[in-house]
């Protein structure tokens, strides 16, 4: 700000007073709006898991009788299993080939940007969208795209979606299908950080390709990769659209997780109280994955640098 | 063995093209393929006879209005997110705010919070406030999902022009508000495009909000009137496919248009996927 030279400690206050003013006004909307519809309603989640809720109605306060139940309850706990296998499978085939894609892309120079823009397409797209296309082109017939796959092979087309041992990896495969490509930005910008002449020096030193990406890559991707790794865990252990267009959690259950279990309580049988103690466990699972991330892959990123 | 390598490398990348885009062009072609030529065995790659009726059954439907819809709710959830995000990104860099390294956890732990987590508390508090079912309440609940990353990357660029550059314009007479309109927010247009086209897939994209805060068709989100389309015609897979196609060609097109600003905007670290 501007003020007279010979401005008195007063009314250099006053300025400042005024300046502080209209800078808390001018951030005053946007966090209200952003508290409003993120924060706010955590808060009362957290209130609402420790009430009796049902059908919007709350019945009183039940301490911790929701999580009490819920950890009892057998079904909560293969939920989180099957959270926890959806969410570490899709990882497993989903960085190792985002990693792929982004060392692919890097080395195909000028198509390697055309290559990354139609990997992203499936990303942009809506997740229920995506369940729709997916239902078509597994439908069970031989004139679906997979069941001409299975003809070929001389077997009847399978209904993948409503075998209980081969849905869940059904749905991991269209999960990662959709958004494996977004971690490929990431990584291919951990990858341009590296520099070339330790790949020279270790050629030098006689490694061999795959020695260098053990030994210089992998440590030196270690931050982004904990960025990709963190991101892909939360999108896929909240992961509920797709399931919810694809299998509808079954069949018999095989595919509800607790992201699923969380939709169907509060909202189709809604027992509001309950499910928002599903939730308050799923961001303590959350926060309990991060955490671990950071430790294990924080340490090597920090020993790396 | 260097054109070997070079060839195995086009082969894999030729693979992963066909495997994202296979599926999207199947689900066009079978929407253009008359309701007797959808099971042909072995599969048309190509509609033989070309037919546009599953899109006019769509139209029969209505289905245009919830595109409409969702537009509309899109593009006003933008703009409010970009409006006030631009100005808390501007107040942060350039005035003092009370309480800024809290108020910068807040903005930073809200992009933290799965949306889907808060929704069913969401859902009682707009019952409660009355903005259940309104017209309001998905651009509210949307700008208040994008604002946090709007006010994110617009203040990492605000930060990086000069301040002086504002006031050699207010002392060529402009007012402040002048100056920051023609030349600060020209200079953050790519955080601006970043913002607005990631904003505008979350909400276009978006079923599960569409489908638990509005319930009377008229308001309905096309994502949302798309399952209660297949909850009726469930095996009628021309129509739906025809569906999958109008939903998609909006945040397609967007992306494609966007994508250097929105892959900037991933790079550093400033957008979730």
């Amino acid at each position: 700000m501007q003020h007279p030279p010979l401005a008195s400690q007063h009314s250099l206050d006053v300025l400042a007073r005024r300046a502080r003013l209209v800078g808390s006004s001018l951030v005053g909307p946007a966090l209200l709006l952003v508290v409003a519809i993120n924060i706010l309603p955590a808060i009362y989640g957290f209130y609402l898991s420790l009430h009796e809720v049902f059908f919007f109605g709350n019945e009183g306060f039940a301490g911790l009788k929701n999580y009490t139940e819920l950890l009892r309850d057998s079904f909560a706990w293969q939920a989180i299993g099957r959270s926890l296998l959806f969410t570490f499978a899709s990882l497993a085939i989903a960085v190792p080939l985002a990693l792929l894609a982004a060392m692919g892309v890097r080395r195909l120079g000028r198509w390697g940007s055309v290559l990354l823009t139609v990997l992203l397409v499936p990303w942009a797209m809506s997740p229920i969208v995506v369940a729709l296309l997916w239902k078509w082109i597994l439908v069970p017939s031989p004139g679906g795209l997979v069941g001409a796959i299975f003809t070929a092979f001389g077997m009847p087309p399978q209904d993948l979606l409503t075998d209980p041992v081969l849905a869940m990896p059904t749905l991991i495969i269209v999960a990662v299908w959709r958004n494996f490509a977004f971690a490929t930005i990431i990584l291919i910008g951990g990858l341009g950080q590296i520099p070339r002449d330790l790949y020279k020096a270790a050629s030098v030193d006689g490694l061999d390709a795959w020695e260098s990406f053990c030994k210089i890559t992998l440590p030196l991707l270690a931050p982004s990769l904990l960025i990709v790794i963190s991101m892909l865990t939360i999108s896929y252990f909240n992961e509920v659209q797709l399931i919810i267009g694809l299998t509808g959690g079954g069949p018999i259950r095989q595919t509800s997780t607790l992201a699923y279990s969380l939709y169907h309580t509060g909202f189709v049988e809604l027992n509001q109280g309950k499910g928002n103690a599903i939730a308050v466990i799923m961001f303590l699972i959350n926060m309990g994955l991060i955490a671990v991330y950071i430790r294990i892959l924080g340490k090597q990123a920090g020993a790396a640098a | 063995m260097k054109i070997l390598s070079r060839t195995l490398l086009l082969l894999a990348c030729l693979l992963a093209a066909i495997v994202a885009l296979g599926p999207i062009l199947w689900a066009v072609s079978t929407s253009f393929k008359s309701t007797n030529r959808i099971f042909a065995v072995p599969p048309e790659i190509v509609p033989q006879i070309p037919t546009t009726q599953h899109y006019s059954k769509l139209a029969a439907e209505g289905v245009q209005w919830a595109f409409l819809n969702s537009t509309g709710y899109a593009v006003l959830a933008v703009l409010i997110a970009l409006i006030l995000g631009s100005i808390a990104g501007y107040a942060l860099t350039r005035y003092p705010v009370a309480g800024k390294p809290a108020i910068l956890l807040v903005f930073l732990g809200a992009m933290a919070v799965p949306g889907f987590a808060v929704l069913l508390p969401t859902q009682m508090l707009a019952t409660g406030l009355g903005l259940y079912n309104t017209w309001a309440i998905l651009p509210i609940i949307y700008a208040g999902h994008i604002l946090p990353f709007a006010v994110w990357v617009t203040r990492s660029h605000f930060a990086t022009i000069p301040r002086e550059l504002e006031q050699a314009a207010e002392i060529d007479g402009y007012s402040r508000a002048e100056a920051v309109w023609k030349i600060v927010l020209p200079g953050a247009k790519p955080a601006l495009l970043a913002a607005a086209t990631f904003g505008f897939l979350h909400c276009w994209n978006d079923y599960v909000t569409g489908s638990t805060m509005v319930d009377s068709p008229n308001l309905r989100t096309l994502q949302v009137a798309l399952i209660f389309f297949q909850g009726f015609h469930g095996r009628d897979w021309g129509a739906l496919m025809a569906g999958v196609v109008i939903a998609t060609i909006p945040p397609v097109l967007i992306f494609l248009l966007f994508r250097k600003f929105l892959i900037g905007g991933f790079a550093d670290g400033s957008i979730k996927g």
